[in-house]
């Protein structure tokens, strides 16, 4: 269990890593996925039980809610990660688009080079 | 502690406040007419009149610049603009640099503030 | 209250952003003028009104609404209180007025219903994120709201457009990948949602397991206040925004941010007790934003870092953490919300009307648009804090709290006045070099823009005069916000049930 715990903290690591010291756009919009990646590694991680059984309750155990209880993983997590992950689709799929558009207007994808934002 | 404040008179209340702000006003103006006795305005058109190297300007083709506007505020602040000013450079790394070291500090001063450290 | 007015003000804007791309459809099908914008203009009033019935309610007790009659922590809750109200209050008013401001701004732009729906998203994400009662809602229209910003920032797609609004993204969204952490961290430790239900469980965690969540959800909003060290994006988002856009973020996106630092630092977690972090980071941030204002030569830009300023003075008021504090800082949020509002809609007249904002090369303007000029006036020395405006009675009632405070609360509010010194000095410049002085040649022809788009400037022009003169008026709106913030178990009660 908790090498799924290192290995989340280590994505958002080396997405945080990848932020600060590329330059590419691209790469740094891959670096923010990755980020969002490695919460919701964590956020499942957090509601998952080895050996446990989906959190649908079938005739088969409507006699023993509590044996059910006891060994179903949270659900809630689930939702909350495809929630999220719809979300990240969202601000991926704007921010390939602006690179579409950076690319147009500054012929290049290096953030360094998009700074006529000064004064 | 007073609950809320009570915008009432009272010493230093904003009828104060208000009233010795004009009186400044009113001193500031007085110093103005004072030194014109001592030294009077004498405008010819001479004076008036834009020129740069020599040429006259006309005065809706001059450009002030923005920037120095302020510029012996710029001079007291100078550290800030060398230090700080500087950073402000519009690039994107630095932004997010910026942002983890914030976070970094933050985390030191929450732990300060809950009591932990 | 309207019946179901919690979620209809959440659901409307939603709804409005779905109908309009339609409606215009519709439009250009059959030729009938303006249908998008009367569609807009019905459903903003229908969300002013929504809000505005709820808040009476909201003022003296907790307004729960539970969604589907699941009763919280397992259903999804809305939970209104005087904060929150407050907080909605604030947004719909400039939401609306920004609204009534862009049919004639964006009149020469082209795909405009986008645009609407755009701002209906930011709209809704603002109303959900200071309704909601759990805290992953509180995520999600966290979100809502950052997407539609940026894509708004990109909206005219030139290049300073698309430059900010990457900027603003890559920032933004790695804030709110900060908040979702601290959610994740939240939900690992207690195990739910309901903001109400955490607060319930908060006296059983040890105080060290709360720092990391803590400091998340600090950062993540510190990025969307523009707290100091996470304040760059900010100048170039309002710069590359069409002017109304730049409006709605500095009335209302601000706005939400106070409110979050509110609901979250202050009743979430309870932990009054990082204040003085919060007037240390307000008194930087104050400092900074004046001085660099100082130097800027684009007055949008201006505009932008007094706003980061005036974000000082409200986390200032708001870490002193006393009474008349609170109350300070959330009337100058409001105020903040009505001068600044302000302020960008008279710089977005003037864009409209001469094509620039580099003060460089504007000047001598007041001839030409006297009214203008005049709000102008208004709005800079309402944020300077000059009475008989609005932002002396807020600034006062801070200063008084940093007196009363005692000790190094007299820094404070040294410092803070120095800074509202430093604001006149930029709001002259700016003053000077675009209304008075001298007017270059090619500007004699500019004239006054349309009155649709000066009419809502004057409704706040208006308020920025009577909340000055009457500042009770503020006191009394601004104070069941206050005591929301201090009664955690009025909250709990509220939405738990007994």
């Amino acid at each position: 269990m908790s090498i799924n715990y290192a290995v989340a903290m280590m994505l958002v690591g080396l997405g945080l890593y990848c932020l600060v010291v590329k330059r590419n756009l691209i790469k740094l919009v891959i670096g923010l996925s990755v980020i969002t990646d490695g919460i919701h590694l964590l956020l499942i991680s957090i509601g998952y039980r080895s050996g446990g059984i989906p959190p649908i309750v079938t005739s088969a155990y409507m006699d023993n809610l509590e044996g059910f209880a006891a060994r179903a993983v949270d659900p809630v997590p689930q939702a909350l990660v495809l929630t999220s992950i719809v979300i990240s689709v969202c601000v991926l799929a704007l921010a390939l688009s602006l690179a579409i558009y950076a690319y147009r207007h500054y012929g290049t994808l290096d953030v360094r080079k998009l700074r006529r934002l000064r004064e | 502690m007073a609950d809320s404040v009570v915008f009432g008179p009272g010493f230093w209340g904003p009828i104060i406040a208000t009233a010795s702000m004009l009186l400044i006003a009113g001193a500031g103006y007085l110093l103005i007419l004072a030194s014109r006795r001592i030294s009077p305005r004498r405008p010819t058109s001479e004076k008036l009149t834009t020129y740069a190297c020599g040429e006259d300007v006309s005065p809706s083709q001059t450009r002030p610049d923005a920037e120095f506007f302020f510029s012996p505020i710029r001079r007291v602040f100078r550290p800030f603009y060398r230090y700080i000013g500087a950073k402000h450079t519009g690039e994107l790394s630095l932004y997010v640099w910026w942002v983890l070291i914030g976070a970094l500090v933050l985390v030191v001063l929450t732990a300060h503030g809950l009591g932990v450290l | 209250m309207i019946p179901h007015a919690p979620i209809l003000a959440v659901f409307l804007p939603l709804l409005a952003a779905f109908v309009l791309p339609l409606v215009s459809l519709l439009e250009r099908r059959y030729k009938i003028p303006l249908a998008k914008e009367w569609v807009s203009a019905i459903f903003v009033i229908a969300e002013v009104m929504v809000v505005f019935s709820v808040f009476p309610d909201a003022k003296s007790s907790v307004v729960a609404y539970q969604l589907g009659g699941w009763a919280p922590p397992l259903g999804i809750v809305l939970a209104i209180d005087a904060l929150s109200a407050l907080a909605a209050l604030i947004i719909v008013t400039v939401g609306a007025l920004v609204f009534i401001y862009s049919f004639i701004y964006m009149r020469r732009e082209s795909g405009v219903e986008h645009y609407y729906a755009l701002l209906f998203l930011l709209l809704g994400g603002c109303v959900g994120v200071v309704f909601t009662g759990d805290i992953f809602n509180f995520y999600v229209f966290f979100e809502i709201m950052s997407i539609a910003s940026y894509a708004l920032v990109a909206f005219r797609r030139h290049l300073w457009g698309i430059e900010a609004a990457i900027k603003y993204l890559i920032v933004g969204s790695l804030g709110t990948s900060f908040i979702l952490l601290g959610i994740v961290f939240l939900y690992g430790r207690f195990g739910t949602l309901t903001m109400a239900n955490i607060m319930e469980l908060m006296g059983q965690v040890a105080a060290r397991d709360l720092v990391i969540p803590l400091t998340c959800f600090l950062v993540g909003i510190g990025i969307k206040v523009a707290m100091v060290p996470f304040h760059f994006w900010l100048p170039d988002a309002y710069q590359g925004a069409p002017s109304p856009v730049s409006a709605f973020f500095s009335g209302a996106t601000a706005t939400v941010g106070v409110y979050a630092i509110a609901r979250i630092v202050y009743v979430l977690f309870g932990a009054a007790s990082v204040g003085s972090l919060l007037v240390v980071l307000g008194l930087i941030t104050m400092v900074v934003g004046a001085l660099m204002a100082l130097v800027q030569r684009d007055l949008k830009r201006l505009l932008a870092y007094s706003g980061i300023s005036q974000m000082g003075y409200v986390l200032v008021g708001l870490g002193l953490g006393t009474a008349l504090g609170i109350q300070g800082a959330l009337f100058h949020i409001f105020n903040n919300a009505v001068y600044k509002t302000l302020l960008f809609m008279l710089v977005g007249a003037v864009i409209w009307r001469v094509g620039t904002s580099r003060m460089d090369e504007l000047g001598g303007l007041w001839k030409n648009m006297p009214i203008t000029a005049f709000m102008f006036l208004l709005g800079s020395l309402a944020i300077a804090g000059i009475p008989p405006l609005n932002g002396f009675a807020s600034k006062w009632m801070i200063y008084l709290a940093g007196i009363e405070y005692g000790g190094w609360g007299y820094v404070v509010t040294a410092i803070a006045l120095i800074v509202s010194a430093l604001t006149l000095a930029y709001f002259l410049k700016a003053l000077s070099s675009v209304f008075l002085g001298q007017r270059p040649s090619h500007l004699a022809n500019v004239k006054e823009p349309p009155a649709a788009m000066l009419l809502p400037a004057m409704v706040l022009a208006v308020l920025c005069v009577v909340f000055g003169v009457l500042p009770q008026l503020g006191v009394d709106l601004v104070e069941p916000a206050q005591r929301a913030i201090s009664d955690l178990n009025g909250y709990i009660v509220g939405v738990m049930g007994g």
